[in-house]
């Protein structure tokens, strides 16, 4: 009795700390769009399958490319330190040019690079590398995954026949919650 | 099924039903165990299954952080009703997603758990969502029990179901069973219980054709069957008892042996029963069987056996003389027995056949003969029987016998008895008779010594005083005898009886006519007319005996004959020659027409003092015939019957010759010398008489009075030289008696004769018991006859 009396005398104070430290969490942990940007990529290596022939050899590293300014700076390699798919390390590269490209399995395209969307999908047929960007309408434009913000979320919009003709094998789960789209012929 | 048998039918009923309820309560409670155990796990499982899919769905939500499509992806949980709650969280811990919509967050745990597990009233579950190696987050599940206790219902319904229908089942086989197996055993009970309470050992109880039972059955109806022959064998038993028990209680009433013989055939007849029974005595010595008694109910076999009471039956080497030998005898069938007394039976129709021994002492003194008509008919208990009643039939005849023996010898001791009394009243009679007589005999011996002498000594007597005196001599004889007559009362029997050869004809006409007075005279007085014939057969042989014994005895016998005709009649004599036995026997018989004798007075007629005369009898007439009778070996007959008449038959045995003595001569001598004689006696009358009479015969007389004077005088003369020739003395003297002076005078002389005379002189001569030294005996009266006659002999 004594014990429980004591518990609700206690009570008030635990409750304005429980609030205090929720308050606290929910406003450090806030990501910004680039940082669940980057989070999404590194995730699409679990939702996609790549060919066998993607990697050289088994100890090939899995190499996300950025192609264009980098809008993750170090938090991508943040995300990716010391994480393997498949018994391959990731490794996170940083390209120039589409010509630079060798060896890459996922590469983000930049909203800079908007204008040369078509080179790169070109560039990049049949290379069995994962096409992602931010820019408008760069799944229209044969990119395999766009970024859209949608009231203030991140919506992904898949080109599934761009995938397919890659080689490429989008897990169905990553299709539900997506917008699939084809790709626009007339702009090309 | 009735009471008795409720019982063992609830039992079973119990035990089958109880054994059938813990089976199914033991096999029901592992299965609901089993099945909940089981359903838990699938319930997990199937949460499990559920949670997977829906975590391994929901990656991509988490991936991409898309609420909308994880909520889309829990809505999948409307798949499974009892999930009331479901919640992803990220890999921070953070909601998510809930399920259903709009459950508040407040609803789901704050943090992520791991595992399932059943709560108070929900399964709680969290799924790891992870794609490939890479945890996105956590799914929370809870799923209500309600399946779980809908089955739990589901299960206790079935429960009660199956129980009832197998608890239904149980009790209608176990009906069935029950009926199958009581059946035999109810009916065991049945039966048991009429035997109990019935007492009928008849009943049987039925075979049923149930396992074992009928050898059940068959063992208790064998048992059964034993007490019935047992109970019968018992009831035979306690008949035989009872019969035996009878008979005991009826020979005990009785004392003679044909009534007992008798009572026990009937008996036998009537209850074992038999069909002929009869009795057979066994005489040792001559080692023959005669019947003695027959049963009363086979009297028809009896005759058809030739079996009638006195019969000699003889005894065959077979069955009789096991019996005699003490042996109980049982043929079962004598048709196949060749012995005659079998072959008799068989005759008659009888086949079966019981020999049982009377013995007392070891010794057979008879047989029970039981015989039925049909053979193998006496079991062993009625042999048994029948040999034990033959024991009780020895002991109760031997008793009989003891009794009759008894009876016999108490008779004779009070017979004994009542003799010896009379015989002291006789012997008190008799001595003070003989007083009388040696007074009487004194009185008279001058009277007679005178009349006699003067009869013959005196011729010139008128006729008319020799006619009185001969008148006077008779009377005197005639109180003689009548005086000796008297002393016979005082006689004692005698074994030295003097016999001599009697002519019966004689004696009896010797008789007739002393007795004429009496059968002539006194009835003629009495206005009656007695008429004698004697019919004397010629050529009578004659007997040895004492003729005045038989004298009186005939005496005796006309005298009853007349008294027993007080109105007149026939009285005859009768002698004639008879053969008895190749002996030759003289027979008398009186014979009257009176009024005869009843029975009882026939039976009594000899015993002493019994008369029917009244006053005028002694009851000793017949009495003293009987005496003479023994005393001659002779046999006494008296056939009377009341109003019929008496005949009195004297049997003697004849003596072999028949030659008729010579009669004795007369002896008529006399003294031719003069004797010196010496009378002593302390009877001055007497000495007078002798003295004149024998002076008159030319002898010398020296009277003295008294013994003592007697030897003085006797010895005076001897010294004198005038030594007496003969003595004359009297017996009882005062002082000195008799015997007295014969010693003396013998003292002196030898060779001097010394005559007693005595009025006891009958009974010393017949009794032979003369004095010593006396050389003859007379009795008073002296005879002059006589006295001369023993001068002669003396003296010669």
């Amino acid at each position: 009795m004594a014990i429980l009396t004591r518990a609700l005398r206690l009570l008030p104070l635990a409750g304005a700390v429980f609030v205090l430290c929720m308050h606290g969490l929910y406003a450090a942990d806030t990501p910004t769009e680039n940082q669940v940007q980057a989070v999404f990529l590194y995730n699409f290596s679990r939702f996609v399958e790549w060919p066998a022939q993607a990697f050289v050899t088994p100890n090939d590293p899995f190499v996300i490319g950025i192609l264009g300014s980098d809008p993750f700076g170090a938090r991508l390699d943040e995300a990716v330190r010391n994480e393997q798919i498949n018994g391959h390390p990731l490794t996170v590269r940083r390209f120039r040019s589409v010509a630079e490209i060798d060896n890459c399995q996922i590469l983000f395209v930049d909203r800079s690079e908007t204008s040369r969307l078509g080179q790169i999908v070109a560039a990049l047929d049949h290379r069995s590398t994962l096409t992602v960007s931010q820019a408008d309408g760069a799944a229209q434009r044969g990119v395999m995954i766009q970024f859209a913000t949608e009231n203030n979320r991140i919506r992904l919009r898949i080109n599934v026949d761009s995938a397919r003709a890659s080689g490429l094998t989008i897990s169905s789960k990553l299709l539900r919650p997506a917008e699939i789209v084809g790709t626009d012929t007339r702009e090309q | 099924m009735n009471n008795s048998s409720t019982p063992i039918s609830r039992t079973l009923m119990r035990m089958i039903f109880l054994s059938s309820g813990v089976v199914l309560l033991v096999t029901s409670a592992a299965f609901c165990a089993y099945e909940f155990l089981t359903f838990r796990q699938s319930s997990i499982q199937q949460l499990q299954i559920l949670s997977k899919a829906i975590a391994s769905n929901s990656t991509a939500a988490l991936a991409f952080d898309n609420a909308e499509d994880a909520a889309n992806v829990l809505t999948a949980f409307k798949s499974d009703p009892h999930i009331v709650a479901a919640a992803l969280y990220d890999a921070r811990g953070q909601v998510f997603a809930v399920y259903p919509q709009g459950l508040a967050t407040e609803r789901v745990p704050a943090h992520s758990g791991t595992g399932y597990t059943f709560g108070r009233s929900a399964l709680i579950g969290f799924q790891p969502v992870a794609e490939g190696s890479k945890q996105l987050g956590v799914l929370f599940v809870e799923s209500d029990l309600n399946a779980m206790y809908s089955r739990i219902r589901l299960y206790a319904l079935i429960l009660v179901l199956v129980g009832g229908i197998a608890l239904s089942l149980a009790y209608l086989i176990s009906r069935r069973l029950q009926a199958q197996l009581l059946r035999p055993i109810l009916a065991l009970a049945e039966t048991a219980k009429a035997v109990a309470e019935r007492h009928d050992y008849t009943v049987r109880a039925a075979r049923t054709g149930a396992y074992e039972f009928d050898l059940f059955t068959d063992t208790f109806n064998q048992m059964l069957t034993q007490i019935q022959e047992s109970e019968r064998k018992l009831h035979a038993q306690l008949g035989r008892l009872s019969l035996l028990q009878h008979i005991t209680h009826a020979t005990g009433e009785r004392q003679d042996l044909p009534s007992i013989f008798q009572v026990v055939l009937t008996s036998l007849e009537d209850n074992l029963p038999i069909d002929f029974g009869c009795f057979l005595l066994y005489d040792p010595a001559s080692k023959s069987l005669s019947v003695s008694t027959v049963g009363s109910k086979g009297r028809g076999f009896a005759d058809k056996l030739e079996l009638s009471p006195q019969v000699e039956v003889p005894i065959d080497a077979n069955g009789l003389s096991h019996c005699v030998a003490g042996q109980l005898v049982y043929e079962p069938d004598v048709l196949r027995i060749s012995f005659p007394f079998p072959q008799r039976l068989a005759a008659a129709e009888l086949r079966s056949v019981v020999f049982a021994p009377l013995i007392v002492e070891s010794q057979v003194f008879g047989v029970l003969v039981c015989a039925r008509s049909l053979a193998q008919a006496f079991s062993s208990g009625e042999c048994e029987f029948l040999k034990q009643l033959s024991g009780h039939v020895a002991l109760a005849s031997h008793e009989a016998r003891l009794h009759g023996a008894l009876q016999q010898a108490y008779d004779d001791l009070r017979q004994s008895q009542h003799t010896v009394l009379q015989q002291e009243r006789l012997r008190a009679l008799g001595q003070m008779a003989s007083g009388i007589a040696h007074d009487i005999n004194n009185a008279i011996s001058p009277v007679s010594l005178y009349t006699e002498s003067l009869l013959e000594r005196e011729p010139n007597l008128s006729e008319r005083a020799r006619g009185y005196l001969t008148t006077i001599q008779r009377a005197i004889e005639d109180v003689a005898r009548t005086v000796s007559r008297m002393k016979e009362f005082y006689r004692e029997r005698d074994s030295q009886l003097t016999l001599e050869r009697v002519q019966i004809n004689r004696a009896v006409q010797q008789v007739v006519e002393l007795t004429r007075p009496r059968w002539s005279d006194l009835p003629q007085a009495g206005g009656a007319m007695v008429e004698l014939q004697t019919d004397l057969m010629d050529l009578m042989p004659d007997i040895m005996g004492a003729e005045h014994e038989i004298r009186d005895a005939l005496t005796n016998l006309i005298f009853n004959a007349v008294d027993a005709m007080p109105t007149g009649g026939t009285l005859s004599v009768r002698t004639r020659k008879a053969m008895a036995g190749g002996e030759a026997r003289a027979v008398i018989e009186v014979v009257d027409t009176g009024v005869g004798m009843d029975e009882d007075t026939r039976r009594r007629c000899l015993e002493p003092f019994y008369t029917t005369k009244g006053e005028r009898g002694s009851g000793l007439g017949l009495a003293m015939v009987y005496g003479m009778i023994q005393r001659h070996s002779a046999e006494l007959e008296i056939e009377s019957a009341s109003g019929q008449g008496t005949t009195v038959r004297l049997s003697f045995p004849a003596y072999n010759s028949l030659v008729i003595a010579a009669p004795k001569a007369a002896n008529a001598a006399v003294v031719k010398r003069r004797l010196r004689i010496l009378l002593v006696d302390d009877d001055p009358l007497l000495i007078k008489s002798l003295q004149d009479t024998l002076q008159e015969d030319g002898h010398f007389i020296t009277a003295t009075h008294g013994g003592r004077e007697g030897i003085e005088a006797f010895a005076a003369a001897a010294q004198r030289g005038e030594a007496f020739d003969i003595v004359l003395t009297d017996l009882g003297m005062p002082y000195v008696d008799g015997r007295k002076v014969a010693t003396s005078v013998k003292g002196v002389s030898p060779t001097t004769p010394v005559i007693l005379l005595t009025g006891w002189g009958q009974r010393l001569i017949a009794t032979n018991d003369a004095p010593a030294h006396v050389d003859k005996v007379l009795a008073k009266p002296p005879r002059l006859h006589d006295l001369r006659a023993a001068l002669v002999e003396l003296i010669s």
